[in-house]
């Protein structure tokens, strides 16, 4: 049977982010993450407008989303690198090293062969500059979404262990306008990019999400793909497109929690299911584990175990969700 | 290439003074088949020589003869500067454009001739070019007055002797002319080949090429143009055998090369038989498309077995290509072919929905025009003039449905405006010798209508007695006085008149629709969106045929849906879908204002319309799946939600959980529980599916 041939290949890298994701969730459970969105200049009209509704996309998804977080957007005439700088110089003040930040900017970049930029209105901003604000930060887990034009200059200088790094394009050269952003805020509104159903939209499944939007868009339009979005978490400074066990790249981003969906937020707050929250966690880390050994496994034997276990893991939810 | 041979041209031209270079060198080096040494001989004559138009046109030729008629074609020109009525460049510069069958090939021939009467290349070429026109007449006369200059030319005595054969005269007494004076000359045959090729008359055009190869086993072009006809016919292993052949004996022209690379990607696809069907479509989307592709294929073989009362005697094969290029190529050679579709026989290839921008292509439409090229081709044995068999699967496209098929679209009224249309009779020359840039586009939408006309006036069945005289090998005028009772010209006016008729309003107007288009859409920029209702509605009544990007259906609904009126809005989305609107965006619109509207069978209806335009949408598909669950088309549902699975979907576990609700509503267990368990594999956490799986458990263990 082809599709589960498929699906069996398929799943392989994402799950074991999911143990990953697994192992860091009771900490982001406790802690609270600092979101901070800013569009830079636009130049012409249509742009300034564009970049202005995604960041207020962002904003009105991560507020609806609610948890322990603290939201700011900066655009239009107040995105400028003072008031960048002054945010998170607030954030850093406040944040405890428990907690996360999650930085999104979207606009124009430019990339002049050495230090990458975003135009914001006034003095722009470099990467060099950002990586030194975001340094400041204690919160020890973060996330950086670049979605500008010629993003990918800026990887190398945003790297760092524990942060995660998104890019638009993969180098500083991809300089036409990107439509990335469009299809990240669609994928953090969208329960489709929830893979794992774990209702939490977590960074490296928005990142799957956008790229995957990204290269059917450029594919239907029969257009050249002038962007190629990257994800870079492990502090080495270059960037893939695919991240996997392979390449070591996505272990972070896969448990970084960037979107809760429905319930999920009320369990995160519900401590007297702790211990049916901890029996699902052994379930799924069973089950990942299972996964692992399908290739070595009959298929009839691997089919009753994984059946057993998932009817456990039903069971075990439904005495959660009542 | 020239130019680069040019750049270091003045570091060698002292090397080769010294040299000495003569024509006559030049010409053996060419005839010994040592191109390059005489492609550097010819550089250092026209060097030597910057004044002498003679070698800049041998030059040409050899570049011609080598595949590179683009920069013969400037050596000719190059040519006529120096000497502006030069036979010679003019004969060219002919022979460059009949390669690529453009109508001036025929003029630039004439002014040769004018040059120089007793150029008998020129008027061989005017013969063949009457032969490419289905004019036989014409094409004989050309080749006595050939032979009056030079009676012992065997390419004028090849001409009369193809003529014979096209008219299934296998005994030429004109063949036996040219046997007598060269018994080795398989050109003549190769012309054969060339001109059945072109009359769509594949197999009997391979005979040709075999006889050609048989006296003249070195005649690499014949070897390659069998090569390419086998492989249009499906036989590719003899295919690549012939091409390899060619290629190896340093014939590589383009279509050789392409041809080979061609059959090497065919690893890249898979094909799936039935008793009646070969369907060929590439490893990526097979998946996705087999079923959609599947289905059309038989119920477009089952309506034209009834229409036409024919039974094909072996499958028809249908070659579905993502890469516009590697379509292309079955092309090559081939003029006033579909851009979209070609039939070679029992063989027909395509454009993939994927090759193409969504909403530019409706792929069910191609294939059902192909298809009837197959019966007509079949019923003919292959012996019906092209206007014929383009009109016949044009008419037939929206026969299939009144929503498929092309609208009249701006090259075409201009066309009807400026008088352009052909006489019936002479149709054919529109599509193999067009003689202006849009004048293929045109032919197609005035064979359709002449079919169409007649089917309305005549009836159907008078089309398809029609279809059975010209197997018989009867002209266009013949076939026209026999079957309607009128001459050819009498047959002209009458359709004229109809098509004036129907075209008047939009002809007449056009400049005030074109105007006026451009206004509304500054309105609707502007968000005036009550004056773009006020204005448009004349304006779109005056060509409403017009459905592409900028229509003004859209811009009305997009008005009415700014002053909240979606019941108007729908109502113009209607319209647009019903006049054969193809934009995926807009029915996708359409469809969800009808979902509002609480008419999801409708809006069913409208998603499905989508899956002969653009099935490479896993959106469309989720949301066809989703609203024939509700609907309980539970078969849909299944279909569409596999061609989610199909399209490797962003989100699996859903995916598959939807599919395992249909299978569960269509009582398959078995399956459902397959989805299920993939979904949760995917998705270990997710609740539906969660509740799916306690449910169905519950439901074992109570039996």
């Amino acid at each position: 049977m082809a599709a589960a041939k498929e699906v069996g290949g398929g799943v392989t890298s994402p799950h074991l982010f999911a143990v990953a994701a697994l192992l860091f969730l009771p900490v982001s459970l406790r802690a609270t993450t600092y979101y901070l969105t800013i569009a830079g200049l636009g130049g012409e009209p249509e742009y300034e407008q564009r970049f202005a509704m995604w960041a207020g996309e962002i904003e009105s998804i991560l507020k609806s989303a609610g948890g322990d977080a603290s939201v700011e957007t900066l655009k239009g005439p107040a995105a400028t690198r003072a008031n960048v700088r002054a945010a998170l110089e607030k954030i850093a003040g406040e944040a405890k090293s428990q907690d996360s930040l999650v930085i999104m900017l979207i606009g124009h970049g430019s990339h002049d062969g050495v230090e990458y930029k975003i135009n914001l209105p006034g003095p722009d901003l470099s990467a060099t500059e950002l990586a030194a604000l975001l340094d400041r930060v204690p919160a020890t887990r973060q996330l950086v979404v670049n979605m500008t034009s010629a993003s990918g200059g800026a990887i190398n200088a945003l790297s760092k262990p524990n942060r995660v790094v998104i890019t638009a394009t993969k180098t500083g050269t991809e300089r036409n306008a990107t439509v990335f952003p469009r299809f990240w805020v669609e994928g953090l509104r969208d329960p489709a990019a929830d893979t794992d159903k774990n209702e939490t939209i977590s960074a490296l499944e928005a990142f799957h999400y956008a790229e995957h939007k990204v290269a059917e868009y450029y594919e239907s339009q029969k257009r050249l793909a002038t962007e190629h979005p990257l994800l870079e978490d492990t502090g080495k400074g270059t960037g893939v497109r695919a991240p996997s066990v392979e390449n070591s790249e996505g272990l972070r981003a896969a448990a970084f929690p960037l979107v809760r969906l429905g319930s999920a937020k009320s369990i995160a707050g519900s401590p007297e299911k702790r211990k049916l929250f901890e029996k699902k966690d052994q379930l799924e880390q069973q089950i990942d584990e299972l996964k692992y050994n399908k290739a070595v496994m009959a298929p009839d034997q691997y089919r009753k175990r994984l059946t057993a276990l998932l009817l456990e893991l039903a069971k075990t939810q439904e005495e959660l969700d009542k | 290439m020239r130019s680069a041979l040019r750049l270091c041209a003045s570091a060698v031209i002292s090397f080769l003074a010294v040299h000495a270079q003569t024509l006559e060198r030049a010409e053996a080096l060419w005839k010994q088949q040592q191109y390059e040494a005489a492609n550097n001989e010819f550089r250092a004559l026209v060097a030597s020589h910057p004044k002498n138009p003679d070698y800049r046109v041998r030059w040409g030729r050899l570049f011609l003869e080598r595949f590179n008629g683009a920069e013969g074609a400037k050596l000719f020109q190059e040519a006529l500067e120096i000497k502006k009525d030069h036979p010679g460049a003019l004969l060219g510069l002919a022979l460059v454009a009949a390669e690529d069958f453009q109508g001036k090939a025929v003029d630039l021939a004439g002014q040769a001739l004018a040059a120089d009467p007793k150029l008998t290349e020129a008027r061989l070429l005017l013969a063949r070019l009457a032969l490419e026109d289905n004019d036989p007449a014409r094409a004989a006369e050309e080749a006595d007055k050939a032979l009056a200059i030079s009676p012992d030319s065997l390419d004028a005595l090849a001409i009369h002797a193809t003529i014979d054969w096209l008219n299934d005269q296998p005994d030429s007494p004109w063949m036996s002319r040219v046997l007598a004076k060269n018994p080795r000359y398989g050109q003549a045959y190769a012309l054969a080949g060339h001109s059945f090729v072109l009359n769509r008359r594949y197999e009997e055009g391979i005979a040709y090429y075999r006889k050609a190869l048989e006296l003249q086993p070195d005649l690499w072009s014949a070897r390659s143009e069998l090569g390419i006809n086998l492989m249009r016919l499906g036989f590719e292993d003899e295919a690549r055998t012939q091409l390899q052949d060619s290629y190896e004996h340093h014939y590589r022209d383009a279509a050789t090369v392409n041809t080979l690379r061609l059959i090497d990607s065919y690893k890249n696809f898979v094909t799936y038989r039935t008793s009646d069907t070969i369907l060929r479509l590439h490893k990526k989307e097979a998946e996705l498309l087999r079923p959609y592709f599947e289905s059309e294929l038989k119920r477009a073989l089952a309506t034209y077995e009834k229409k036409y009362g024919l039974k094909l005697d072996r499958p028809v094969q249908v070659e579905v290509y993502p890469d516009h290029e590697d379509f292309a190529v079955r092309t090559m050679g081939m003029p006033g072919l579909g851009a979209l579709g070609v039939t070679f026989g029992y063989v027909v290839a395509m454009d993939s929905p994927s090759s193409r921008k969504p909403g530019t292509f409706h792929w069910a439409s191609t294939m059902w025009h192909e298809l009837s090229h197959v019966y007509v081709l079949t019923a003919t044995h292959h012996r019906v003039p092209r206007w014929f068999t383009e009109g016949m699967a044009v008419y037939e496209e929206t026969a299939a449905s009144p929503e498929w098929g092309d609208r009249l679209d701006p090259h075409v009224i201009a066309a009807i405006k400026e008088k352009k249309l052909l006489p019936v009779a002479e149709m054919d020359r529109g599509f193999v010798h067009p003689t202006y840039p849009t004048q293929v586009v045109v032919s197609y939408y005035q064979a359709g209508r002449v079919c169409g006309f007649i089917a309305h006036e005549w009836g159907y069945q008078k089309l398809l007695a029609m279809m059975h005289d010209f197997a018989t090998n009867t002209t266009t005028a013949q076939v026209i006085e026999k079957e309607l009772g009128m001459k050819p010209e009498e047959f002209d006016k009458k359709f004229l008149a109809i098509v004036d008729a129907e075209t008047k309003t939009v002809v007449e107007r056009f400049d005030e629709w074109r105007k006026g288009i451009r206004e509304v859409a500054r309105m609707a920029k502007a968000g005036e969106n009550q004056q773009v209702i006020d204005k448009s509605a004349a304006l779109r009544d005056i060509y409403p045929d017009y459905v592409e990007p900028g229509n003004l259906y859209e811009f009305r609904a997009d008005a009415y849906l700014a002053l909240s009126d979606p019941r108007a809005a729908i109502q113009e989305l209607e319209h647009y879908a019903k006049v054969g609107g193809r934009s995926p965006e807009t029915l996708k619109k359409l469809a969800g204002l009808l979902v509002e509207a609480g008419r999801p069978a409708d809006a069913a209806a409208a998603l499905d319309r989508l899956n002969y335009i653009d099935p490479v949408d896993e959106d469309l598909h989720r949301r066809l799946g989703d609203l024939w669950f509700a609907g309980n088309n539970i078969d849909g549902a299944i279909r569409e939600y596999q061609a989610v699975l199909a399209a490797t979907p962003v989100d699996p576990a859903s995916a598959h959980f939807n599919l395992a609700k249909a299978y569960r509503r269509a009582s398959r267990p078995d399956n459902a529980r397959d989805e299920l368990l993939l979904s949760l594999e995917a998705a270990p956490g997710y609740r539906p599916a969660q509740k799916m799986l306690l449910e169905m458990s519950q439901s074992e263990q109570g039996k």
